[in-house]
């Protein structure tokens, strides 16, 4: 990629991301008659012109307040939205976490579920079979391996989908907001995982609403608000800027 | 484009593959008859077709040629398990986009894995029925194996077509839920326009009374032909017609093309909209 310094793992270039806002029920063919006469869609832009790089090895932070776009941006890293205006680059294989879980199906057992998450998330069976015993020893959910997972309990459910995505051996990993649902000892877990991802030079793009987590974890941080980029930085400056305005609000 | 992205879905068949596994093991889990769900369905809808136009109805098919065979059911069979093969890959299809949304919002993968995995799970029941099928003309006197290649073909043209048709009924389903409704009004009525459960002499009879153009018509109708060459096949165990062959051949291409050339141009964009 010309332009890109080669430890730069992801180039944010000026994306905007619009989604229509339609006013009533729209995916009918009444709707879509209706249209003619009159406008009922609106654009919303809920990302506007953001740009910021992630050199390789580090992690880096989004925060902002509800409704922010913070999952709307990392969606567009994640290639399951097209930006509508600029461009971004990811220099590596990318593996998302934006729900953990998603793609089990309810009624196939843990052990079923690890070798279909594991070929969404772009791993060969082979692959999956290889690292088998280390996804189950991560999740620790050895004696319910064989069990449907929709008797699984919430947490089970979570350790289950984040042993899968930690081993599907990206260079960049894309997380939002997971690690709130899991335990403490199962977020300390995944906070060693991710220390040792980026010692080995991979790359962590995070969302968290837990600022002494972000603190702990980021390198840098982008500070979302209103789907416009409020501030990007060093951690402490930009978390403490946030928590501030926070507590502006409140009081 | 279409090429870039056909490169990205032999890159990811492994999904597919495992996609298919979901469907085919999910269906049934938990019923006490598994898999055998899959063979007493057609075999329930035989029996009522048999009763009402065999036995009330009197439609009389004309017998194989050169196979001998003359049983109603059989001849039914021949012609409606394709079509419940399309049937059953369309109204999966359909649906194959909207009841993923919670995994297409939240991952990426090339989409069209959906549809097409509903083809192939769809298609291992086919196997199977068909399967049970050949043994069942056997046993009354027809000799199907020789033909069984050239079944292998037709099924490959058959699933072009429906997956085709899937495909871009599934696109359209996104920006329109109503068509799912109207696919499930839609279907029984080709069925009956489609010579599956009667004789197409009844209506080349039709056509010699009230005039030539609605046979005329009536044979634009891909599936037609489509059903014809499974018939020739199976039922009459010759090779099919030039005209039908290449009918169902050129209408599966020509569909499969279409619906993969929307999918691949709107699955950028299906994720927003769900
Ligand atoms: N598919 C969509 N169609 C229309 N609007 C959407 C869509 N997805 C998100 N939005 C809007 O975009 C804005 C940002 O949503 P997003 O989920 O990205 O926020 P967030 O920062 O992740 O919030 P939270 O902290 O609650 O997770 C919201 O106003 C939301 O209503
Ligand atoms: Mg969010």
């Amino acid at each position: 990629m010309s332009g890109v310094a080669d430890d730069t793992a992801v180039v944010v270039d000026q994306v905007s991301k619009k989604f229509r806002l339609f006013h009533e029920r729209n995916q009918t063919l009444k709707s879509a008659v209706m249209r003619r006469r009159r406008i009922v869609a609106d654009d919303f832009w809920a990302v506007r012109n953001v740009s910021f790089e992630v050199p390789q090895g580090e992690t880096f932070g989004l925060i902002g307040r509800n409704g922010s776009s913070k999952s709307t941006l990392l969606k567009t890293l994640a290639r399951i939205y097209v930006p509508d205006e600029g461009r971004v680059v990811m220099n590596g294989r990318v593996s998302s976490m934006l729900e953990v879980g998603s793609g089990f199906h309810p009624e196939l057992s843990g052990r079923e579920n690890i070798f279909l998450n594991g070929s969404i998330l772009g791993l060969t069976r082979k692959q999956v079979t290889a690292r088998f015993d280390e996804i189950v020893d991560f999740s620790g959910v050895e004696t319910f391996i064989d069990q449907p997972v929709k008797n699984y309990s919430s947490g089970m459910y979570v350790r289950l989908g984040v042993a899968v995505a930690v081993h599907t051996d990206p260079d960049i990993l894309i997380v939002d907001e997971i690690l709130s649902v899991g335990d403490g000892a199962f977020i300390e877990k995944s906070r060693k995982k991710f220390l040792e991802f980026t010692g080995q030079g991979r790359t962590i793009i995070l969302v968290s609403h837990s600022l002494p987590q972000v603190r702990e974890m980021c390198h840098q941080v982008a500070w979302l608000d209103g789907g416009r980029l409020r501030a990007v930085g060093p951690t402490d400056e930009v978390v403490a800027a946030y928590g501030a305005s926070i507590e502006a609000e409140s009081s | 484009m279409a090429a870039s992205y056909a490169r990205e879905l032999i890159a990811t068949r492994e999904l597919l593959l495992n996609l298919t596994m979901r469907e085919v093991k999910g269906q049934y889990r938990r019923t006490a008859l598994g898999q055998l769900w899959s063979i007493i369905n057609p075999l329930a809808t035989m029996l009522v077709y048999t009763l009402v136009f065999a036995f009330i109805f009197r439609a009389e098919p004309p017998p194989g040629d050169p196979s001998g065979l003359d049983l109603y059911p059989l001849w039914l069979m021949c012609g409606l398990l394709p079509w419940m093969y399309v049937t059953r890959v369309i109204t999966g299809g359909v649906a194959s986009i909207t009841n993923n949304a919670g995994l297409i919002t939240k991952v990426y993968f090339p989409r069209m894995h959906l549809p097409l995995s509903v083809a192939l799970s769809t298609g291992i029941t086919f196997g199977v029925e068909l399967g049970v099928l050949t043994i069942a003309l056997w046993i009354f006197g027809g000799f199907p194996l020789p033909w069984l290649p050239l079944v292998v073909q037709a099924m490959g043209v058959l699933a072009m077509f429906a997956t085709g048709i899937a495909m871009l009924l599934a696109i359209l389903n996104v920006h329109f839920r109503d068509t799912q409704h109207f696919v499930s009004i839609l279907l029984p009525m080709w069925m009956f326009l489609t010579p599956i459960i009667y004789p197409i002499s009844l209506v080349e009879d039709a056509a010699a009374r009230a005039g030539e153009w609605i046979l005329q018509v009536y044979q634009l109708n891909p599936m037609l032909h489509i059903v014809e060459v499974f018939r020739a096949l199976l039922y009459d165990n010759r090779l099919p017609g030039a005209v039908e062959s290449l009918a169902a051949i050129g209408s599966a291409s020509v569909v499969f093309a279409v619906g993969y050339l929307v999918f691949s141009r709107h699955e950028r964009r299906l994720a927003e909209l769900l």
